[in-house]
């Protein structure tokens, strides 16, 4: 696959309820196959609207968005998605949750569990795949949520603030655990959060939303693989000064 | 606990000898209020006698197939109406004007199409334990998380899918609910039913005790149907129990 395809190509899209509120208009983006996009906005910004309208999940009002070329119809099986709540099913166990995917459309058989036990130990819970959902903490939670959305290997992952529950320490870990998966994946990611550092530490790319708009949409030129080392570089926190500002400046306004 | 099951024993004991010390104190009418060790001869001698068995057999095959019947069709009944928005909103007013009906004021009309016996009770105590089942079930189907149905749409589960693998599962705790509400009112259900109905069975006997001012056996009869009561409660508690043994996985109950 090259580098410079666009996986989702999103043109002109405005999105409307059916009472007529306006929550997008006029999005236009690119994301290129392989790489990593982080949207932020405050909240009600409509960055949540954008991600289901990217996974099929909500149609667009006005535009167009490909997936691959193809228009998007509805909810695309090469899309893997995270949601905010990990929302596991609590009467399967980790390894069954991980599963879901497969076993919804087919008999699981012993290369799936393999390839579970796998992922499940690139995501660091390989000792847990027997346990219930409610015997996890919340960052194990996440994990097997990730894993689950992994399973199918689709070429994109669409996130929704899957790590705003989590605490600093368990919340990097995961950044980390999660750049390293889609680096030897060359998965397809636009990851929404709140949090400007983190979209800095994770985005080849990291767009602004304001009221339904993008409104800036910036290069991450900070060297890649990235460690916790770089989040206290002067290069990373002048990049988030840059996004915080243009954040405060449309509010005050 | 020990200490507890030990003190609430204690505290039988010096409720019964309580009782027969004033019956036998004042000189009491035994039409009025029997003494405890006049009520459990009666008991005995109608266990020993083999008088009380076919009553109880049947008071308790009433019960359990009215009960069977009614979880049955209500829960029936509650996933087609949790599915269909439409046809829930045109039914629900006559519904709900079915559950204010006194079901066991219906008992003449289930006589005149019935006839008398078991068929009628059963189907009055159906119709009582029908309502639990539908409501717990349309609010359990009902009370699943966004997240988890939009999960379930982007893995491109199908209606049937969504209903079998994630609504009825995670509704599962909320219907069992509405099962252990059922078994104590199909009891009552039944045994009242065979005030009106019967002419066999323990609320019959009840009634035939009664013309007979057999106070005492009237109370015996009331210890068996307490214990069978207790008996099919604490059935349906081990029946949950086992059902629900994977959703109480970590949770502290």
């Amino acid at each position: 696959m090259s580098i410079n395809r666009d996986f989702f190509t999103i043109d002109q899209v405005g999105y409307s309820f059916s009472g007529g509120d306006k929550i997008l208009s006029g999005i236009d983006w690119h994301i290129p196959s392989g790489s990593f996009h982080c949207l932020v906005g405050r909240s009600g910004c409509g960055k949540t609207t954008l991600l289901k309208l990217a996974a099929g999940l909500l149609l667009p009002s006005e535009g167009q968005i490909h997936i691959e070329a193809a228009p998007v119809a509805g909810p695309s099986q090469k899309i893997g998605f995270v949601f905010q709540n990990p929302a596991l099913l609590d009467w399967l166990s980790v390894m069954d949750n991980v599963l879901l995917p497969i076993s919804l459309h087919r008999k699981v058989n012993e290369t799936d569990r393999q390839s579970a036990h796998e992922l499940l130990h690139l995501v660091g819970i390989a000792d847990l795949a027997d346990r219930f959902p409610a015997q996890l903490s919340g960052g194990q939670q996440s994990r097997t949520a990730l894993a689950r959305a992994l399973i199918t290997s689709p070429p994109a992952l669409l996130m929704d603030e899957p790590f705003a529950a989590l605490d600093a320490i368990t919340r990097e870990e995961l950044q980390d655990d999660l750049l390293d998966l889609v680096a030897s994946r060359d998965t397809t990611v636009l990851f929404v959060t709140h949090d400007i550092a983190e979209a800095v530490y994770l985005g080849d790319r990291v767009a602004m939303m304001d009221k339904g708009r993008i409104s800036l949409n910036i290069e991450i030129d900070i060297q890649r693989p990235r460690s916790a080392a770089c989040r206290y570089g002067k290069q990373f926190s002048d990049i988030c000064q840059t996004i915080r500002s243009a954040m405060s400046r449309q509010v005050v306004k | 606990m020990i200490r507890h099951r030990l003190l609430s024993i204690l505290l039988l004991l010096m409720l019964l000898f309580g009782w027969e010390w004033v019956v036998r104190a004042t000189n009491l009418s035994a039409l009025v209020v029997p003494p405890p060790s006049d009520v459990a001869s009666a008991l005995w001698n109608g266990l020993i006698s083999g008088y009380l068995w076919p009553h109880i057999w049947i008071t308790g095959a009433t019960t359990l197939l009215g009960f069977l019947l009614g979880c049955f069709i209500g829960f029936a009944s509650g996933v087609v109406l949790a599915e269909c928005e439409p046809l829930r909103k045109i039914v629900w007013p006559y519904i709900l004007a079915m559950q204010v009906v006194p079901k066991l004021a219906l008992a003449p009309i289930f006589i005149i199409w019935f006839g008398f016996g078991m068929k009628p009770t059963v189907v009055i105590t159906a119709l009582i334990c029908f309502f639990p089942l539908l409501e717990n079930t349309m609010t359990g189907l009902q009370e699943v998380s966004a997240e988890k149905r939009q999960l379930f749409r982007m893995l491109g589960a199908n209606r049937w899918q969504t209903l079998i693998r994630l609504k009825i599962p995670s509704g599962l705790p909320v219907i069992m609910a509405g099962v252990r509400v059922a078994i104590v009112l199909a009891l009552v259900g039944a045994v009242v039913g065979e005030f009106i109905t019967g002419r066999d069975g323990l609320g019959a006997s009840i009634i035939a005790a009664q013309g007979m001012m057999d106070s005492t056996l009237i109370f015996a009869l009331l210890i068996i149907i307490t214990s069978i009561g207790l008996l099919f409660y604490q059935l349906t508690l081990i029946f949950e129990r086992w059902l629900l043994r994977r959703w109480s996985k970590g949770k502290i109950v």
